[in-house]
């Protein structure tokens, strides 16, 4: 018990750290969010007009003060309000988290249905036509950079061929088939790299678990190539695919920022580099919190994974 | 191999549903607009960027605005004249906002009263504090006592920085009620606003559309991607590299106007800036064409004096080719201001925006040429402009546009006597630019203005208090189903959307 409190509180600590930072990092670089707000299309605001909104946002109160009810309100829960037109941060973040999200999750489903069988495939017909094709095109996935190959998708698929709209996004509620042909092409731009690097991986570890002595075994007892490729090869070849694939999944969170630009997708990625362009404060922090508390949280509940399966952690 | 051809099945069944929603955009009685950006705030009477101005124009309305033409004329306010006691009166028109309530003068008088408040952060504060009172002697007609002449008033009164709001509305919701053409039904923050049309907007048979969508496409070539793909009608905004390729599709059409301008700003507290020789010597280094070619893909024209557009009242052909390319004049300067040896500068410009960044190379390069070794600094936009106003720079890249078609617009840029500000160049007060600012703004004789600011252009070529380098060529493009769509001219080309209560489709 006492592992796993200290455990947590070092999360908390985590948390509050990454939260303070972000706090003085943003304040730290140049830019004022009045002046930018009240400078929209290169206009001069009146200096008096600045003051006045530097006091309306509470941005004329020393940075301590600033500080210390930043915290006070992030304890209740409140992430504060964006200095551009006052909506709370937490309700904005609580409409684009699910989309990141969504978006993450359908690339991954695409890597994963791409990917792990044609690494098994290219891993059974090791050094065949197709197993060289393959790997040449998973090295190209992963050498074009994502804006290249959205905006080659968009070129084909919605200026040439008109099948999908260019980007944009529809909730699912309001229109389920116009959701998916939106989610379609940035899913599948950040799935296909993701989809080189999980057939990569699944190829070398199919490869590589197939030499073990257990694999031999269940070949002498005369076990079915089908069976033991399933149940023997790929069950134990999938533990490093899924374990850098999480990874992956977790850089996303924030880093899928290009896609949204190249497909106009509204999700968390982009609020952050929209609120860090507009030094919208509370914005910024609060994507930011978010974000690092989902990455905390899951490293925190692989550590209790960890203890869980395997006793000597809870006692190293 | 089972899993190959059932994908290739859904893939096939799907693709036809894709299409079709695709396809969905160019509705008769319906427009999609791609906007540039989202707009950050809609508050009625806060300056926030060309796409908010846009959408505010769809449910909000002034006393003035603008004709297709570009021509001033009567929004709320059906005809105005200026008074012998020299008060504006405005009569205002048998109009009514959304919530249903009759426009009176009493709406106009609180109005203002809101801008021109203490604690506002209202863009034209300032100006609102110039006026004296506001007398409403019936419900329909307003006077506006200026504290000083103030010959150009009419032209604020048509800004889309203020329109008229509903008397107490903002209590309720900050955007406050307005009697534009549209009525905002629905708002998805970052992604796109919905509007339909109003049916007792004050203009008979307008608006033309049901319902409009604008939808915020901030990367310009998905922009122009959505259009040609027919997913939007309309969009603003139209890169220079692709309006070629707009231009040769047949389905679609370009608008575009030499509406804003780029041009380079001085700090005056840091020498050699500080003397006019050195400024016109800058201005007379610019081979402004190239500027043209490399940021704006040959849409453009070059400014060789004040930045007025050509055709407009105050334009002086002559005056206007004051700073052609003289790079033996511009050395001659240098060597009579006592830097003919050159020397080392910063030019402060942006990576943020790839026509600022262009503009800066080509500028840094031609500087060169005679003498002036300038190094580039491009921090992001948001740190660009607090350089600016802090005057950490020595030479700047700047881009903006006059706030209306006349010399007068170009106040903020050239007004040293104003509060610090990076559109303007830092510590560079010419008293007798102020001063011939102010006399054409009190001027109400079209002869004495005239002459005003004949004087304020040569002024303007001797001093160089900032360097007009081009105007830059403002375009929307659109399916050739839209119509009634009209890119104002010059300075105006932001209020086009003014003209979207008569587009149609279809």
């Amino acid at each position: 018990m006492l592992w796993i409190a200290r455990r947590i509180g070092v999360a908390i600590l985590l948390v509050w750290a990454v939260a303070s930072i972000v706090f003085l990092a943003i304040r730290l670089v140049p830019g004022d969010p009045a002046e930018l707000l009240l400078s929209q299309g290169g206009v001069a605001p009146d200096p008096a007009t600045v003051a006045e909104l530097h006091e309306q946002l509470g941005l004329d109160r020393p940075v301590l003060t600033q500080y210390i009810d930043n915290f006070r309100h992030l304890l209740s829960g409140d992430l504060g309000q964006s200095l551009q037109d006052g909506s709370p941060v937490a309700g904005e973040i609580a409409r684009r988290l699910p989309r990141t999200l969504e978006l993450i999750g359908v690339a991954a489903v695409f890597a994963v249905l791409l990917g792990i069988p044609g690494g098994l495939f290219a891993a059974i017909r090791r050094d065949s036509a197709l197993d060289r094709i393959g790997t040449y095109l998973s090295a190209l996935a992963l050498a074009v950079p994502v804006f290249v190959v959205g905006t080659l998708m968009v070129l084909v698929f919605a200026q040439t061929l008109r099948w999908v709209p260019a980007g944009g996004y529809v909730p699912l509620a309001r229109d389920p088939l116009q959701h998916l042909a939106l989610l379609a092409m940035p899913a599948i731009t950040i799935g296909l790299g993701l989809a080189a690097t999980v057939f990569r991986m699944t190829r070398a570890s199919v490869l590589d678990v197939s030499q073990r002595d257990f694999v031999r075994a269940a070949r002498a007892k005369g076990l079915g190539q089908a069976r033991i490729l399933l149940h023997h090869v790929l069950r134990n070849a999938l533990m490093p695919v899924v374990t850098v694939l999480a990874l992956h999944l977790g850089t996303l969170l924030g880093g899928t920022v290009l896609v949204e630009y190249v497909f106009n997708y509204p999700g968390l990625s982009g609020l952050l580099v929209e609120a860090v362009n507009a030094r919208d404060y509370p914005e910024v922090e609060g994507v930011v919190l978010v974000i690092s508390v989902l990455f905390v949280a899951l490293n925190l509940a692989v550590d209790l994974l960890y203890a869980v399966l395997d006793p000597r952690v809870r006692t190293a | 191999m089972k899993l190959t051809r059932r994908s290739a099945l859904i893939a096939g069944a799907t693709l036809p549903f894709l299409r079709n929603s695709a396809r969905a955009a160019t509705t008769p009685g319906r427009l999609v607009f791609g906007l540039s950006s989202y707009p950050p705030t809609m508050l009625p009477w806060a300056n926030a960027g060309t796409a908010a101005a846009t959408a505010k124009l769809m449910f909000h309305r002034g006393l003035l605005g603008y004709g297709p033409d570009g021509t001033l004329r009567g929004e709320l306010a059906e005809k105005w004249e200026h008074a012998e006691d020299g008060a504006w009166v405005l009569h205002l028109r048998d109009a009514v906002f959304h919530n249903g309530a009759p426009v009176t003068s009493a709406d106009v008088a609180w109005t203002v009263e809101q801008v021109a408040a203490e604690k506002s952060t209202a863009y034209l504060r300032a100006e609102m504090q110039r006026i004296a009172r506001v007398d409403t002697p019936d419900a329909k007609t307003v006077r506006l006592v200026t504290k000083e002449p103030m010959a150009t008033l009419p032209y604020l009164l048509a800004s889309y920085f203020l329109p008229v709001v509903a008397k107490d509305s903002t209590k309720d919701n900050p955007l406050g009620v307005g009697a534009g053409p549209f009525v905002m039904t629905s708002e998805e923050r970052g992604v796109a606003l919905d509007f339909q049309a109003f049916d007792k907007f004050y203009r008979p048979g307008l608006p033309k559309l049901k319902t409009l969508r604008m939808v915020a496409y901030a990367d310009e070539n998905l922009r122009v991607a959505a259009l040609q793909a027919g997913d939007v009608d309309l969009i603003e905004y139209v890169p220079w590299q692709s309006m070629p390729s707009i231009e040769a599709d047949p389905k679609l059409s370009l608008q575009s106007t030499p509406g804003p301008f780029m041009y380079l700003t001085f700090n005056g507290k840091v020498k050699p800036f500080d003397d006019a020789r050195v400024r016109q010597a800058v201005a007379h280094a610019i081979r402004r064409e190239e500027i043209i070619k490399a940021a704006f893909f040959g849409r453009g024209s070059p400014i060789e004096g004040l930045p007025l557009t050509e055709g407009t009242a105050f334009y002086d052909a002559k005056l206007a080719r004051g700073w052609t390319y003289d790079p033996a004049k511009a050395k001659s300067l240098l060597a009579a201001a006592g830097v003919g040896s050159g020397f080392s500068c910063k030019l402060l410009s942006t990576a943020q925006y790839g026509m600022h960044k262009d503009t800066a190379a080509v500028v840094q390069q031609h500087l060169a040429e005679i003498g002036i070794q300038a190094e580039l600094v491009l921090p992001d936009w948001a740190t660009r402009v607090t350089l600016g106003n802090r005057g950490q720079y020595e030479m700047a890249v700047m881009g903006s546009a006059s706030e209306y078609n006349d010399p007068d617009g170009l106040t903020s840029f050239l007004a040293g006597n104003l509060a610090v500000s990076y559109v303007r160049s830092f510590g560079l007060d010419i008293p007798k630019i102020d001063e011939l600012l102010a006399a054409g703004r009190a001027e109400f004789d079209d002869a004495r203005r005239h002459a005003i600011y004949t004087e304020l252009q040569q002024v303007f070529l001797d001093q160089a208090p900032i360097v007009g380098l081009c105007f830059r060529a403002q375009g929307y493009a659109m399916s050739k189903q839209v119509s009634g769509f009209h890119n104002l001219p010059g300075a105006l080309t932001f209020y086009s959307g003014t003209t979207l209560e008569e587009t149609t489709t279809g």
